[in-house]
């Protein structure tokens, strides 16, 4: 018998394949089955999937032993795992991983209704058998992710500003770790995210906002932990529950303003990465394909070392940030029109003219910019400022103040809105109106017009 | 992928059910039990731990007495606890629906083969395979999955005390009674 290192036969535990468990009672009667999941957890543990009470679950409480049998359909393996019980945790981000993984297994085995997690049991692995030694190479993926992975943080540590890190890890996962449809995500301080960037969709989907726990992003984001699903979930889908949500809460009749989410209808294989930096979740990376069991434990690996060099450097950028205010002229161009901007204060949402624009905390910072420039006819703004005004209720860990910089500046963008804000150095930027501009607070009915 | 409806717990009594009460086993069963299905095997050591193992097919005798083909050398640890007198489990599952049947014996024995038990496991193994292959497995992975060209077997024989539903939904694992 050999002694494979459990983490070389992650491929086996993709849930690719079922596998096979026994148990035994106090009698020792054994007790054969199908298990949905074997999860890999880290070099000495795995944990299995409890969706019912049954005598399985009877025997384990009563044993604390079990054996599974695993097959790898990579190198056409089958190994055996004695397993000795540790414990079981019903909630966490081991838990909410497993969740997914099993929503997406139920799917595709047309077993939505029947298969739920109850908790996830982790066992000590005390034995490992190859019962048949892997007799084919792994699939070849024309990537090797360790190299990939290394291009994608070489290509991020060049960037200088928020903005250039923003797409640098976009196009490192298209460019190198080979994704056809990506996108990332910040989070709010109140766990919704917003979609600064994307690659691989017909409409970008700049601002497109995710609710806490909603779909593999929302749940990665929320618990901190990669999530990754290889099968279509309808639990897992993105969008009717943002409207659902706000209908229920009595904010609104019909359904509310937005961008809409870009993602693919019916996504085969999704991973959500948490972005984190001193252990908060500053963002989330995307990938998600329209094939079954796209992304696999390597990817994972490679995706989990982009996003931790991304956070650090996010971090990084925010503690460097200079303070200096140049003063110049005003931009009084005026290629005339004139466009009302209004604003609503219960969700800071801001519209030009009647269309949508932006909420959040970007839409207090558009709002307060135009209010200045109303007053004073000041153009440029630094960042530092913007950090250190407490009217925009900024969290007290504001990397996101860039975040939501980049995302204002690229929805004005692409809007081609006769307002824009333009990078004038790091920390600065300023603001440039092409039309007169009157403002509107939709919450008090006041309006003022602006130069 | 296919459109066959999933078997249910509630067919497996059902059928059960309107099986003749004999000491014999239900036509249907031998049926399923022969007709290329998966079979894991369950038995205990001497230390007390859980042994799994994995049949290649399965032959029944005057429809009471269970032979499940497996291969010695990937199986050496089940084969002396039977030895031994473990009791034994045996689940039987199907690709195509998860029908899942587990018969459990408080005792088998170990034998050689029939001359003609490697002609029904290469049948047995050779459906299970294109059936997996219908459910998208390549055909290596399938091959292997149903341990197809299997050649070192033996005969591992149980007469069925207890039978069980283990088609996964509501009443998994519900007892049929005999």
């Amino acid at each position: 018998m050999t002694a494979p290192d459990l983490r070389a036969l992650r491929g086996a535990m993709e849930g690719i394949s079922a596998s096979t468990l026994c148990t035994c009672d106090v009698d020792g009667v054994p007790n054969a089955s199908m298990i949905s999941q074997v999860h890999w957890v880290d070099d000495a543990h795995v944990a299995l999937s409890y969706q019912f009470f049954n005598k399985t679950r009877a025997n384990l409480l009563a044993t604390k032993q079990a054996t599974v049998q695993l097959f790898d359909p990579w190198t056409l393996a089958i190994y055996r795992f004695d397993l000795d019980y540790v414990e079981t945790r019903t909630s966490g981000p081991l838990f909410e991983t497993m969740k997914a993984k099993l929503a997406g297994i139920a799917s595709h085995h047309g077993l939505e209704k029947v298969f739920r997690l109850l908790g996830a049991d982790i066992f000590r692995v005390v034995r490992i058998e190859e019962v048949v030694p892997p007799s084919a190479a792994p699939s070849c993926r024309g990537v090797s992710f360790l190299s990939a992975a290394r291009s994608c943080i070489e290509d991020l540590a060049r960037c200088r500003d928020f903005d250039e890190l923003a797409d640098a890890a976009l196009d490192g996962m298209v460019g190198h770790l080979g994704v056809g449809n990506a996108m990332l995500l910040m989070a709010e301080c109140d766990g919704r995210l917003f979609a600064l960037g994307s690659r691989g969709y017909a409409v970008s989907g700049i601002g497109a906002e995710i609710l806490p726990g909603e779909g593999v992003i929302g749940v990665a984001a929320r618990e901190g932990v990669p999530i990754r699903i290889g099968h279509f979930s309808a639990d897992y889908r993105y969008g009717a529950a943002l409207g659902a949500a706000a209908r229920s809460a009595g904010l609104l009749a019909e359904a509310p303003a937005g961008v809409p989410f870009p993602g693919l209808g019916t996504p085969h294989s999704q991973i959500a990465v948490p972005v984190m930096a001193e252990g908060r979740v500053l963002g989330v990376l995307f990938a998600e394909s329209a094939e079954t069991l796209h992304f696999d434990h390597e990817f994972e690996d490679a995706l989990v070392l982009v996003a931790t060099q991304l956070g650090a450097l996010m971090a990084l950028l925010r503690d460097e940030e200079t303070d200096e205010a140049p003063i110049t002229e005003a931009d009084t161009a005026d290629a005339g029109g004139t466009v009302t901007v209004r604003h609503y204060p219960r969700d800071d949402s801001v519209f030009l003219g009647h269309d949508y624009l932006i909420k959040g905390v970007a839409g207090a910072i558009l709002w307060r910019l135009l209010r200045e420039h109303a007053a004073t006819g000041r153009t440029d703004f630094t960042t530092r400022e913007l950090r250190l005004d407490r009217s925009l209720k900024l969290p007290d860990h504001a990397e996101n103040l860039d975040a939501r910089l980049v995302l204002l500046r690229r929805r004005l963008e692409e809007r081609c809105a006769c307002l824009q804000l333009e990078k004038t150095g790091r920390g600065r930027f300023r603001l440039v109106s092409r039309c007169r501009i009157e403002l509107e607070d939709a919450g008090q009915g006041e309006a003022s017009a602006v130069a | 992928m296919s459109t066959t409806a999933y078997a249910t717990p509630i067919d497996d009594q059902i059928s059960w059910r309107e099986a003749a009460h004999t000491h014999l086993l239900p036509a249907h069963l031998v049926a399923f039990l022969q007709g290329g299905v998966t079979a894991t095997l369950g038995a205990r050591s001497a230390s007390g731990r859980p042994i799994i193992g994995a049949g290649v097919a399965c032959r029944v005798r005057d429809m009471t007495e269970v032979r499940v083909l497996l291969s010695q050398t990937a199986n050496a640890a089940l084969i002396e606890a039977v030895m031994n007198g473990s009791a034994v489990a045996a689940t039987f599952s199907r690709a195509r629906d998860h029908r899942s049947i587990q018969l459990k014996a408080a005792r088998a024995s170990i034998r050689d083969t029939a001359h003609d038990d490697q002609c029904e496991a290469a049948r047995q193994t050779a459906l299970l395979a294109d059936e997996l292959m219908e459910l998208g497995y390549t055909r290596s992975q399938a091959d292997a999955y149903a341990f197809c060209g299997t050649t070192d077997l033996v005969s591992l024989e149980l007469r069925p005390e207890r039978v069980f539903t283990q088609t996964p939904g509501p009443g998994a694992g519900a007892e049929l009674p005999r």
